[in-house]
């Protein structure tokens, strides 16, 4: 156990834009107005802000220095990311380790996007991951055209199907919890489109069998700023902090692929499962807390095999059981482990994620109505690969 | 880049044995010469005892479908003509996998375990793609 930062560091102001698609503003406005949401939220001022960590670079978006430019800020503090999921948990941990050290006082945690005006570099011609020196994460390889990391959850799902007797059907518990939370959240883009049934998903067309349309998230547009502050800063400021108990980061080796347990045989991975690794379950002896304790568990879900895999990552049920665990409403909102209950990237909007972190911290402060976790207060954030945050109010 | 062509590889000094094989219609193995252990993807050491003695073993080509996908959507120009078309995980018999397409079997018919050997695609005068069939 290590508590050198268990509740050092607080989320005390969140802001966002409108997210949806073909929106007219640029990153840059999308991420001013999420960057004044979050100041009017905490009550702090421009040049409160000393530090800024970016989940917002290549392979479309804007660096540090213009973001600092553009918004009339003075940090002394930067750390930027690429704009993929990986890096979501490192954006806030590293903004949790500048403050807790002192390199800043209060770090912006800022995402902008505006996926829809840059279509080509998400796995077509413009997508240069795949093509670079080492190749893409996702198991790209555009020779056999593979060019999208869609194809990289196909695989390890069709894969996942063959070990388990998994199914198509069984995986649609995941965009039909998820379209259902939606539902309950004004701010989705597929708000007011109704529940999906498994009808619907199972008569979309396929994109990379077996992923269906409703199992690829679609891409759009929006910003989200979260600003992060030392606890001991925190107590002082308009919000109930929402603190930061623990944290991990995520997982690599030849054992590991992005898109599938550990072990599962994808890449170069052995084909030995295990239960979940201690190494996993740290972050909850960190937290002071037992896995049980978590009252929602928030996932970076582009593609719907992933919540399954983050399930089994994190020992919420054996290897191989997750797709039969998900079903009958076990990750709804009222079910025994809500999942992305603001609808998440399949149902919410593609925000790189943080409309997730933006539904953390408000489900924390009790601010979520309809949708409210009766009494949360433990959530977590963890991926498929392994990284983790733990949040309590 | 030109987005009217399939992509080719990218060659490195680590990776261009690999490709230089696949030409002579042989599929090489990274083999360490110190632990004897094969990989892929042919990297700059051997990933398992770290040694920089690294040499080539012709594989035997045989190997069982570990993961496929059907692609269905035209993220890239080039392959529009393709649609649908498969990509598949191939594990060789050696152990170590890579990525290919699997030609001579209908897309509804690929199945985790398929048994399949290699076959050699020249796709340009300089580059040869190893691809795979189900093992005759």
């Amino acid at each position: 156990m290590n508590d050198i930062v268990r509740d050092k560091a607080a989320i005390v102001g969140i802001g966002r834009s409108q997210f949806g698609r073909f929106l007219p503003d640029s990153q840059l406005k999308l991420g001013a107005t999420a960057f004044k949401g979050a100041l009017a939220d905490s009550g702090l001022e421009r040049s409160d802000i000393d530090g800024l960590s970016l989940h917002m670079g290549w392979p479309l978006g804007l660096d540090y220095d213009q973001i600092a430019e553009a918004y009339g800020l003075d940090v002394r503090y930067v750390t930027q990311m690429w704009t993929h999921g990986r890096f979501i948990a490192y954006t806030l941990q590293h903004a949790a380790l500048a403050v807790i050290s002192g390199m800043a006082d209060v770090v912006a945690c800022v995402t902008a996007i505006s996926f829809t005006r840059e279509r080509e570099i998400l796995g077509g011609p413009g997508d240069m991951e795949g093509m670079r020196e080492g190749g893409g994460t996702h198991g790209e390889n555009p020779p056999y055209g593979l060019t999208a990391p869609a194809a990289g959850a196909a695989l390890a799902y069709q894969r996942y199907m063959a070990l388990y007797g998994a199914t198509s059907e069984q995986l649609a518990a995941v965009p039909i919890a998820f379209r259902k939370h939606a539902q309950l959240n004004p701010h989705a883009y597929t708000y007011g489109k109704g529940e999906l049934t498994l009808d619907d998903h199972q008569s979309q067309r396929m994109i990379v069998d077996p992923l269906r349309l409703f199992d690829c998230s679609l891409i759009s547009d929006g910003a989200v700023v979260i600003l992060v502050t030392s606890a001991e800063r925190a107590r002082d400021l308009k919000q109930k902090p929402i603190y930061i108990s623990a944290m991990q980061g995520l997982r690599s080796g030849r054992d590991e692929f992005i898109f599938a347990p550990r072990g599962m045989g994808l890449n170069q991975q052995s084909n030995t499962r295990s239960g979940a690794d201690e190494r996993d379950l740290t972050v909850y002896r960190n937290a002071g807390i037992e896995r049980d304790d978590i009252d929602g568990l928030y996932t970076y879900d582009a593609f719907s095999p992933l919540p399954l895999f983050v399930l089994e990552r994190f020992g919420f049920c054996a290897p191989g059981e997750a797709a039969g665990w998900a079903q009958n409403g076990r990750i709804e909102l009222g079910g025994e482990l809500p999942m992305n209950t603001s609808g998440g990237l399949l149902c919410e909007g593609h925000i790189g994620g943080w409309n997730s972190v933006y539904e953390i911290a408000s489900q924390l402060r009790g601010v979520c109505g309809e949708r409210q976790i009766k009494n949360a207060k433990h959530l977590q954030w963890g991926t498929a690969w392994g990284d983790s945050l733990i949040f309590r109010r | 880049m030109d987005i009217s062509q399939k992509p080719l590889p990218r060659m490195t000094p680590d990776t261009e044995p690999f490709w230089q094989g696949c030409r002579r219609y042989e599929l090489l193995l990274a083999e360490c010469n110190a632990c004897t252990k094969v990989h892929l993807p042919p990297g700059p050491v051997c990933p398992f005892c770290f040694s920089d003695d690294l040499g080539w073993r012709q594989a035997s080509g045989r190997g069982s479908v570990s993961a496929w996908t059907v692609v269905h959507k035209e993220w890239f120009a080039a392959f529009k003509d393709d649609l649908p078309y498969n990509a598949a995980q191939i594990e060789l018999e050696e152990g170590p996998r890579l990525t290919a397409n699997l030609i001579g079997v209908d897309n509804d018919k690929i199945t985790v375990g398929m048994a399949v050997e290699v076959t050699f695609d020249d796709v340009t005068d300089d580059v040869t793609l190893p691809r795979f069939r189900p093992l005759s």
